[in-house]
């Protein structure tokens, strides 16, 4: 597939401030290096950016306290992940990641030189953690 | 739904793959078309199981559209989460019954 057959991001991106070293990345798990691969995998063939290969995964920020870019609504949202991944931004920032603020704010796309930086994201993503609003549910018995 | 159990969770298996994440300029989850099991499954308006393995999702398949690398599905992610939506439907098929 060539890259003109793919979608230009950059109209995609927010014009806004970096989120800052201590905001809170909330990635849905469990992750494994081939989910990774195969996520990144799927926006490398959707997308380009600036015409040049793109290879990304998508998470979303807590930005806000309150409302629906905080950390309580993310959670709640995703809730069909068990377990999420919690980084800060400073994690996959020293590990060598970006983050483009792509699409719906809170939403962004965390971006690796290649497939074979995947292993190096996985481990920035750090430990996987419960989803409370998994299992707490109203209304099942 | 298979019967089968992983790790005490029933294994589910999914009807189109994708990131539940992956949001585009219209708000919803996309993945490409060829990612659907039986693609004559993936129609606008059909309700189905989204995800993976282990985060499946019910979804609303809201359009398919051309795009250069291919025809992309969008997907409207319903609330709650698939377990509630096996209790709904195995309470409302014993009270039938």
């Amino acid at each position: 597939m060539s890259q003109l057959e793919r979608q230009e991001l950059r109209p995609s991106l927010r014009d806004e401030s970096a989120p800052t070293d201590g905001i809170v990345v909330v990635r849905g798990g469990p992750t494994s290096l081939a989910k990774v691969v195969s996520h990144a995998q799927r926006t490398h063939d959707a997308f380009v950016l600036d015409g040049e290969p793109i290879w990304g995964i998508s998470v979303f920020c807590a930005l806000d306290d309150l409302g629906g870019a905080s950390l309580d609504s993310l959670l709640h949202r995703f809730a069909s992940y068990r377990v999420v991944h919690l980084p800060r931004v400073s994690q996959l920032r020293q590990a060598g990641f970006d983050l483009l603020p792509t699409f719906g704010r809170p939403h962004y796309t965390v971006t690796l030189s290649g497939p074979d930086q995947a292993d190096a994201l996985l481990a920035a993503l750090g430990k996987a953690e419960p989803n409370p609003y998994h299992e707490r549910r109203p209304g099942r018995r | 739904m298979s019967g089968d159990q992983e790790g005490g969770r029933p294994v589910i298996t999914v009807d189109i793959t994708c990131d539940l994440m992956d949001e585009d300029e219209t708000g919803y989850v996309w993945t490409f078309l060829h990612e659907a099991r039986d693609p004559g499954l993936i129609e606008p308006g059909a309700i189905v199981v989204a995800g993976d393995e282990d985060a499946p999702a019910v979804a609303e398949v809201i359009d398919i559209v051309e795009k250069p690398a291919g025809r992309i599905v969008h997907l409207r992610v319903l609330p709650g989460v698939i377990e509630d939506y096996v209790a709904l439907i195995t309470r409302a098929a014993n009270s039938a019954s």
